[in-house]
């Protein structure tokens, strides 16, 4: 079997469309600047929303295609690397443990996304994820998937369990707080392992972080998730921190959020403006 | 009657207006529209998928946001489906407001949220039963979500996707009492 699988081959049928992150961000249109100036105070994903139906379902779908890529991304680890030379069995052990999590968070949410009113690959499916899941290095591949990815997870399913609460939706709530604590667990996996091959090797762990942080802005899909109200979703601190998160990683998170929210708003701002000359 | 689709060309988007004016006259005249004149100005700078409508005794703006107009698969790529969804959802909301007992109705955005899911559902309901493809789950999750999670909320639901005949009286009625025996 292959090792290190691009992004290019993951298998899916005819039903998805896969798009990758710069075809989001040529998109010029705005969703967040005329809403949130004009005719609505927060962008955050509440019921309060007008649109909250649909913006909770084409969520639903993207952690759907987020939890196979997941999948897919602890699986590849556990493949890709030498047993003992490259990754140790334990490391192994965890990330064929959180595989098995991933297979059963992708059927949760396919039956949540049934329970919405969606159909599997009614949105097209950002590869980003996965991207983040083809460093070479192990420790790469845990800051990228177990701290970058399954941190953002943590904040989605932090808010799309209040969604649930607010709206009095039990289902949604439950299965987002199900989830969420494997999430967690996720991300201290990553946290712990970091930190243990790391122990002599100050000069990869610091290379590790930087690439958490370029996959961490990455993940802020250009502001949806920062303090700001403008941004559909927020740092959720407390079950960051549950996961090992130090209060400094979670302000640096975001600040990345915020930079990204910025500069997604004045390249909008940018492209509609010579939209109109 | 007359039938205008703005703009005729596009910057973000991949739509094309003639495409949409011919499903748009479709649906005009399947709703029984060929009486008054029809203006879609379509707002391709923003991604949402509302949709905002305007009537006079002359003339109808239907101002869909391109999201409402986009193949979901294929991001700025026009639906057809889609499309066409879109302008019975706006054609029909201004007939009722103009002749189907919708007058008292409050503005659009004055509409609480449980108001403006019962309206949707009234019409989405219909636009299923003319034989258009419509997840009718998405419109049940939606009622949901304003009017309560229950059997009650269900049956409720029910009555309105199956009425042909209602009006802002009877709906307004119908969703503040399920709102309050949810609450």
């Amino acid at each position: 079997m292959k090792k290190f699988m691009p992004v290019e081959e993951l298998a899916r049928d005819e039903r998805f469309n896969q798009i990758t992150q710069a075809d989001r961000m040529a998109d010029g249109r705005n969703a967040l600047i005329a809403d949130s100036e004009k005719s609505r105070r927060s962008n955050r994903l509440t019921p309060a929303r007008p649109d909250a139906s649909e913006a909770a379902r084409a969520l639903m779908h993207g952690i759907f295609v987020g939890e196979i890529q997941a999948l897919e991304g602890a699986g590849r680890t556990c493949w890709d690397f030498t047993t003992g030379e490259e990754a140790p069995f334990e490391l192994k052990l965890d990330m064929a443990r959180q595989a098995w999590d991933e297979a059963r968070h992708v059927e949760i949410s396919l039956k949540l996304s049934d329970w919405m009113g969606s159909e599997i690959g009614q949105y097209a499916e950002n590869t980003v994820l996965f991207q983040a899941a083809c460093s070479n290095d192990p420790v790469l591949r845990l800051a990228g998937v177990n701290r970058a990815l399954e941190g953002l997870a943590i904040d989605v399913f932090t808010t799309m369990k209040e969604f649930g609460e607010i709206a009095g939706d039990p289902y949604l709530e439950f299965c987002e707080d199900w989830m969420l604590a494997d999430e967690v667990t996720h991300v201290k996996m990553g946290s712990d392992w970091l930190r243990k091959i790391t122990e002599n090797d100050p000069e990869r762990r610091k290379k590790a972080l930087e690439f958490q942080g370029i996959v961490d802005k990455m993940f802020s899909y250009g502001g949806s998730r920062s303090d700001s109200e403008e941004s559909s979703f927020a740092i959720a601190r407390r079950f960051r921190e549950l996961a090992g998160f130090s209060e400094d990683e979670n302000d640096h998170i975001a600040d990345l959020g915020m930079q990204a929210l910025n500069e997604r708003k004045a390249q909008l701002r940018e492209k509609q403006a010579a939209a109109a000359n | 009657m007359t039938l205008t689709v703005t703009p005729d060309t596009y910057n973000f988007v991949a739509f094309d207006t003639a495409y949409t004016a011919r499903i748009a006259e479709h649906m005009a005249t399947q709703l029984g529209l060929d009486d008054i004149d029809i203006l879609v100005a379509i707002n391709e700078n923003s991604s949402l998928t509302r949709i905002e409508v305007e009537v006079t005794d002359s003339l109808m703006t239907i101002a869909p946001h391109s999201g409402a107009l986009e193949d979901t698969r294929r991001p700025r790529q026009q639906s057809e489906l889609n499309t066409t969804i879109t302008m019975a959802r706006g054609m029909l909301r201004g007939r009722d407001r103009l002749r189907g007992g919708f007058a008292d109705a409050p503005a659009d955005t004055e509409l609480s949220l449980p108001q403006a899911a019962i309206w949707d559902t009234y019409i989405m309901g219909r636009i299923a039963h003319m034989d258009i493809e419509v997840n009718k789950q998405a419109w049940v999750y939606n009622f949901r979500n304003r009017h309560g999670f229950s059997d009650a909320v269900d049956a409720v639901f029910e009555k309105v996707w199956n009425s042909s005949h209602s009006t802002w009286a009877e709906l307004s009625a119908l969703s503040a009492n399920t709102v309050s025996v949810t609450a």
